[in-house]
């Protein structure tokens, strides 16, 4: 069957990644396995003590994560936070990205999940010593201990990104276990006095900065739910061949066999669809945020389906959250909703004049793979 | 005598918007899960009025009310945000008993299940026996004056809040599968049951596993026949398959889901597209009508004794459905803000994810009680051929 399911992004990270969560699914998450395993290095360029990788890199961490249903927050801490700290100065920058990559801060972004790193919850508002931070932001991720925080914020009109440290943001005000199994938080930020330095970037860098991070976020959890689907198909084909009812394989009932490979059908799409926008990044494709828009769209509504479908042909088991399976389409309905849920990308999309582009498919390899 | 039936219906709103103590509305009304302590609360008011059981025979205890008449008070029930009755005790195995006990089991049993003081759980499904039940295998072998019970079930809606369940058990290995079984009725707290409970996709405490060892259970506990269990078995399914209060609540839920959207759809201000979300509100409401009147009709061939044929599997089905679907809706509508924020630790109240407990929830509603599979192949059965 695993010739059926190729690795999108295979090789040494796959393979680590995979195994690290293939031994601890069933245990609670000790410490700070993200930074442990050095992953946050991963996009920090060499320069500043980092691999220097690429988003595919990344993308084979998520896609190992995701084969073994293990969730952490590896696209805010390794994607998100080194891709706005690039829109600091080059010397605030490099001090920052070295410590993010040798794990000796604890950073993460502080922004919903629902929302994507260039929308802005917190305002602020310049005074004569710093600023002042004031908004709600909902459902941050909160799985991992974090020393520091980044904020993108709204000063004047501009866009803003503020590095503030974790105790200054103070507690949560609330905590939650969100629905795919990670650990949320929601802060308030009431009129929160901070240095003039904490500003690391204003305007037209901060905007790149947060548009580059929302680009990533989007790709990477389009690869999460690549893997997951992957992952969901292989579970639902073993229950199917296992599990015997009325004295046979349920296998054998041909309903079943046409929804899982409807199933199957669904993935190889989303499968394609997210190495094109894989390529589309890579080229730096003009119209790239509108092909992420529309794959985060087409993407919830294939991801849906194969959850509600698998969840349906366990039976009972389908409901339990015991079955990988089921833990597997809970993170892909939850994906739907992460960096942005798909009645906003439609909006977008509906609200921008169609560009016409140039389809073009331009696989790298024959297995299909993005490499 | 005719009778009055919007005469029916006004007597009923007076009471019920009277007697429904307003917190228990209040869950209602916010689509929360209505747990015992709203059922009993509200079964005891309803019991004190003498309405505890209107699908029951007079003789029983029950309202002697028609079935029309039924059917209205579960929609007066559902336009007022009452809880509906609780369906283990009275839908299911009261006219179990009503059809196949004994007068001692009658007396024994029924008036604890009209004044809420026995709570049920049905104890069908086993870990190897789910969509082909008759394969079950959890034994009961009679020692002197009392079955004795080994085996485990599974999937046991409410069996930690239970005081009795009604279980299918194998009392002789001999004959055809579905013969050598029968029903049996065991107090929860009997020695050697163990329950275990099953976290679900909903967040909710609802289903567990139910472990038999060596329980001793009086002989004159079982219903029916020994070894005819299936008859009662079948007799009971029917009656799960046609419950007459999902279309009413059906129609409560469509009206909860149009709200929320018009709500979400105003807050977003523009920023989402809520116009997929209007169109398929309105399939809903079109379905709902169609199976109002599927529903009547089915209704209409019980009041007058004809055959119901496939009609409990394709209400089922298209109740199931139509669910389904509300609840994604509201999913759609409320899912960027609550699916991060899904469980709140205690003393956090998050209103919105409700609903999104409400979407995992109903996901079970095309398997409990038979899959929707299963239910196509009874349809199929009928109109092909089996
Ligand atoms: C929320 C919930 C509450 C429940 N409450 C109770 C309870 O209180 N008491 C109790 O006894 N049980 C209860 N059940 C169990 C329920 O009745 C079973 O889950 C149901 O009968 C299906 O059995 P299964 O789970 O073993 O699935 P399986 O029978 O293993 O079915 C798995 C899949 O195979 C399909 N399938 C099976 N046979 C066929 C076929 N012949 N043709 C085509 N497809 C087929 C099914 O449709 C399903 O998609 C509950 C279940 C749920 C989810």
């Amino acid at each position: 069957m695993s010739t059926s399911f190729p690795s999108l992004f295979p090789g040494m990270l796959l393979d680590a990644a995979s195994r690290y969560a293939e031994d601890h699914i069933v245990v609670a998450i000790q410490g700070d396995p993200v930074r442990e395993l050095g992953w946050t290095a991963t996009l920090v360029p060499e320069e500043a003590g980092g691999v220097g990788g690429s988003l595919s890199d990344l993308a084979s961490i998520v896609e190992g994560l995701a084969t073994h249903g293990l969730q952490l927050p590896v696209v805010e801490t390794c994607a998100v936070v080194p891709l706005l700290l690039q829109a600091a100065g080059a010397e605030t920058a490099h001090r920052w990205l070295e410590a993010v990559a040798e794990g000796s801060v604890q950073m993460a972004p502080l922004t919903a999940l629902s929302a994507t790193p260039d929308v802005n919850a917190v305002t602020a508002r310049h005074l004569d010593i710093g600023y002042e931070l004031s908004g709600t932001v909902q459902g941050v991720d909160a799985t991992l201990p974090a020393t520091h925080y980044l904020v993108p914020a709204q000063v004047d009109g501009e866009d803003a990104i503020f590095l503030v440290d974790a105790e200054r943001i103070g507690a949560p005000k609330a905590r939650y276990r969100t629905m795919e199994g990670r650990v949320g938080a929601d802060f308030v930020l009431a009129q929160l006095a901070v240095p003039e330095s904490a500003c690391i970037a204003r305007g037209a860098a901060a905007r790149d900065a947060r548009a580059k991070a929302t680009d990533a976020a989007l790709l990477l959890t389009a690869a999460d739910t690549v893997a997951a689907l992957a992952t969901l198909i292989r579970q639902t084909v073993t229950h199917l061949k296992e599990r015997r009812q009325f004295g046979v394989a349920l296998s054998s009932f041909q309903v079943l066999r046409h929804r899982v490979a409807d199933m199957y059908v669904k993935y190889l799409g989303a499968k394609g669809l997210v190495i094109h926008c894989f390529n589309d990044y890579e080229q730096d494709a003009p119209d790239l945020r509108r092909t992420l828009r529309l794959a985060k769209v087409s993407l919830a509504e294939s991801a849906r389906a194969c959850a509600e479908a698998a969840i349906q042909m366990h039976g009972g088991m389908g409901v339990s959250e015991e079955v990988l399976a089921t833990r597997t389409a809970q993170r892909l309905i939850a994906s739907e909703f992460r960096y942005g849920d798909r009645l906003l990308h439609v909006a977008y999309l509906l609200a921008l004049a169609p560009q016409a582009s140039a389809p073009h498919v331009s696989f790298s390899n024959q297995t299909g793979s993005v490499r | 005598m005719s009778i009055d039936y919007a005469g029916f219906r006004r007597e009923l709103e007076s009471f019920v918007r009277g007697a429904c103590p307003p917190e228990i509305r209040a869950v209602v009304a916010a689509g929360q899960k209505i747990t015992k302590r709203e059922y009993q609360a509200w079964q005891q008011i309803l019991n004190a009025q003498g309405w505890g059981a209107p699908s029951w025979p007079r003789e029983a205890g029950g309202t002697g009310w028609d079935i029309r008449q039924r059917l209205i008070f579960e929609e007066v029930m559902a336009e007022n945000d009452c809880p509906p009755l609780y369906h283990h005790g009275l839908g299911h195995i009261g006219p179990v008993i009503i059809r196949f006990g004994t007068p001692e089991q009658k007396a024994r049993f029924l008036p604890r299940i009209l004044d809420g003081s026995d709570w049920w759980c049905q104890g069908y499904s086993e870990p190897g026996s789910g969509s082909d039940l008759a394969s079950l295998s959890t034994s009961a072998r009679l020692d002197g004056d009392a079955w004795v019970v080994n085996g485990q079930k599974i999937w046991t809606s409410h069996a930690h809040e239970a005081s009795m369940i009604y279980m299918l058990v194998r009392t002789s290995k001999e004959a055809k599968k579905q013969e050598g079984i029968s029903l049996l009725l065991v107090p929860m707290d009997t020695p050697g049951i163990t329950v275990r409970p099953i976290q679900t996709i909903d967040g909710w405490h609802h289903l567990n596993e139910v472990f038999f060892d060596e329980v001793r259970v009086r002989a004159d506990n079982l219903v029916g026949e020994v070894g005819k269990g299936w008859t009662c078995a079948k007799f009971l399914l029917e009656r799960e398959r046609l419950p007459p209060a999902n279309v009413a609540r059906l129609e409560l839920m469509r009206r909860q889901v149009t709200q929320l959207v018009e709500e979400a759809s105003r807050a977003a201000a523009g920023l989402r597209d809520f116009s997929g979300l209007h169109h398929k509100l309105l399939l809903c409401e079109a379905d709902v009508k169609g199976a109002r009147v599927m529903m009547a009709q089915a209704t209409d061939d019980l009041i007058h004794q004809r055959p119901l044929g496939v009609q409990p599997s394709v209400i089922k089905m298209t109740c199931a459905d139509v669910a389904q679907r509300l609840t994604t809706i509201a999913l759609d509508a409320v899912g960027p803000d609550a699916a991060h924020r899904f469980l709140a630790e205690a003393g956090d109240d998050v209103p919105d994810a409700t609903w999104i407990q409400n979407y995992m929830f109903t996901r079970a509603r095309t398997i409990a009680g038979g899959t929707s599979e299963v239910q196509r192949n009874v349809v199929a059965n009928e109109l092909l051929g089996a």
